[in-house]
């Protein structure tokens, strides 16, 4: 993880849930469980870019990623690391 | 005329100063060096018995070793299929026993970061017995989903891929000598293959692979290098990079192709970054057809140097002398000298323009990736649980069925696993009592009609 970052509260479920919806222009209901590897670069770029830093994944955190519920806790841990950093 | 039949790749693409970079994978790469592994790789291949007009089968994923193998194997005058690295077992084993290569090429090791612009690869390759020599005199040949049937067998002659680097040679505002492109397109399908790599080796042009495909991995690529960059993608790309925006002093243009782009890109991207957001129309049979690289044509594109195109009853059609396919005799596709190309499109009369449509079949391009609805259909109605089944595609593959008594959506996901790649398969299963039908009783493809007949109150459908 690098960059300041400002102290904002990480995205819940809902805002993840609806940061994917944006690609394709779908309502939230459309957007599956399962996040696919073009998704998953559009949802990191887009926390990246909102919170201002760079989330350093590694193959395992990634590998969370591939969910929403994991996505929503890996970038919870992430960006915590940095608050509490 | 050549010497041996591999002297294109040496002459086209391998010379120059070998002090120049070339690739950037994680590090810089020579052109002296690239030479130094291409030979290496010649010798791999030439032990597992690949000689001049023999055939190879390369499973690699876009890696420094695919572009090795790939050269070592037309320098020693082979014809080489390539085959996507996502493809499922069964896939791979029906594109085997169609293109019957004497020699296979696949990753002994593999470790490929997930996001990460390129794969890091070790090759392995293997004797096959039964393969047979090349039939034809094409270098290149790639596999098609097909609507109805097999999957096209599409091939080019090395003359046909130096006529397309002819073409990139003759767009001004493509990267030239000295320049960079940092290449977001897979290396495994004809645009990043030819507008990128091959592009890149016959014109001394970097080609940088970002360590990771996010929006802020692909800048700090672009930003990397202070000689003049292009990026190369598809829309999603351009999509992802618009998500925010940073001086990036070394960017030209960004060019992608693909897919249809949605009419709002183009200006959030240069609001963003300043610079053009360019098009390409191209085929896999043909390469590059036609380009918009300054976005000024925007939704248009203008015929690139040679191409002659037509439109008849709507379809988009282009002057190609012999027909791209092999062991396939179909009318529909090519016909008397035309390539039919499967899209709608208008040209205006008095500026020669083409504005492409849309598909009048049913492929759908999933960041850039082709895929046949049909032939996805075909693989959910042939599952023992599946009865019927209807694929829709709008922002992502959706399937509709009606399972057979005791079918199971849990065990329709994991036999269809074993049928399609991942980005073939549907992101969703959604099970109805019954496929909802036309007036004249045929099955719907209306995707709202197919949503509202989901959506209708659960009593109304049978529990799965």
């Amino acid at each position: 993880m690098t960059g300041p970052g400002p102290r904002r509260r990480p995205p819940g479920r809902s805002e993840v849930i609806a940061i994917l919806a944006v690609m394709g222009d779908r309502v939230p209901d459309e957007v599956t469980e399962e996040i696919g590897s073009l998704e998953m670069a559009w949802l990191i770029s887009q926390v990246e870019e909102r919170y201002a830093t760079t989330l350093e994944l590694d193959d395992d955190a990634l590998r969370q990623m591939t969910t929403v519920s994991g996505a929503v806790a890996t970038i919870h841990q992430m960006l915590a690391g940095t608050e509490d950093g | 005329m050549t010497e041996y039949p591999g002297e294109w790749v040496s002459d086209a693409l391998l010379a120059g100063d070998p002090g120049d970079p070339c690739l950037w994978m994680g590090g810089p790469l020579t052109r002296g060096e690239l030479a130094s592994l291409v030979n290496a790789r010649q010798s791999l291949l030439e032990s597992a018995g690949l000689r001049p007009g023999g055939t190879a089968a390369i499973q690699l994923p876009p890696s420094l070793e695919f572009v090795a193998v790939l050269l070592a194997a037309w320098r020693i005058g082979a014809q080489v299929s390539l085959l996507d690295h996502r493809l499922v077992r069964r896939e791979v084993a029906g594109a085997l026993d169609r293109l019957a290569p004497q020699v296979l090429v696949t990753a002994e090791s593999v470790a490929t970061a997930a996001l990460a612009g390129y794969a890091k690869a070790v090759a392995r390759a293997e004797s096959r017995p039964d393969g047979r020599a090349a039939g034809t005199p094409h270098v290149l040949i790639q596999l098609s989903s097909g609507s109805t049937g097999p999957s096209k067998i599409i091939a080019r002659t090395a003359a046909d891929l130096l006529a397309e680097l002819g073409r990139y040679a003759q767009f001004e505002e493509y990267p030239r000598p000295g320049e960079r492109i940092v290449v977001l397109a897979s290396m495994v399908h004809v645009l990043g293959l030819v507008g990128g790599l091959l592009h890149g080796l016959h014109a001394g042009v970097e080609l940088v692979f970002p360590d990771r495909l996010t929006a802020d991995g692909i800048r700090g690529a672009v930003a990397a290098g202070r000689r003049p960059t292009m990026v190369l993608g598809v829309p999603f790309h351009a999509e992802l990079l618009t998500t925010g925006g940073a001086p990036l002093p070394s960017l030209r243009r960004m060019v992608v192709a693909g897919e249809l782009v949605r009419p709002w890109l183009p200006a959030r991207f240069t609001a963003a970054y300043g610079v053009p957001l360019g098009t390409m129309y191209g085929m896999t049979e043909l390469g590059v057809i036609a380009t918009d690289l300054s976005g000024r044509n925007a939704p248009a594109v203008a015929p690139a140097p040679g191409m002659s195109l037509r439109v008849a009853d709507g379809e988009l059609l282009v002057r190609m002398p012999a027909s791209p396919y092999i062991g396939l005799i179909d009318g529909t596709r090519w016909a008397d000298g035309w390539l039919h190309t499967r899209d709608a499109a208008s040209i205006d009369p008095a500026t020669g323009l083409v504005t492409i449509l849309g598909r009048l079949d049913s492929q759908i391009s999933v960041g850039g990736l082709k895929v046949d609805l049909t032939e996805v259909e075909q693989a959910l109605c042939a599952l023992p649980d599946v009865d019927s089944a209807v694929v829709t595609f709008d922002a992502a593959i959706e399937a509709y069925l009606v399972l057979r008594d005791g079918g199971q959506v849990s065990d329709v996901e994991s036999a269809l696993a074993e049928q399609l790649s991942a980005y073939k398969r549907p992101r969703r299963l959604l099970v109805l009592n019954a496929l909802p039908r036309t007036a004249t009783g045929k099955i719907s493809r209306d995707r709202a009609v197919l949503r509202a007949a989901f959506e209708a109150p659960r009593s109304e459908r049978r529990t799965p």
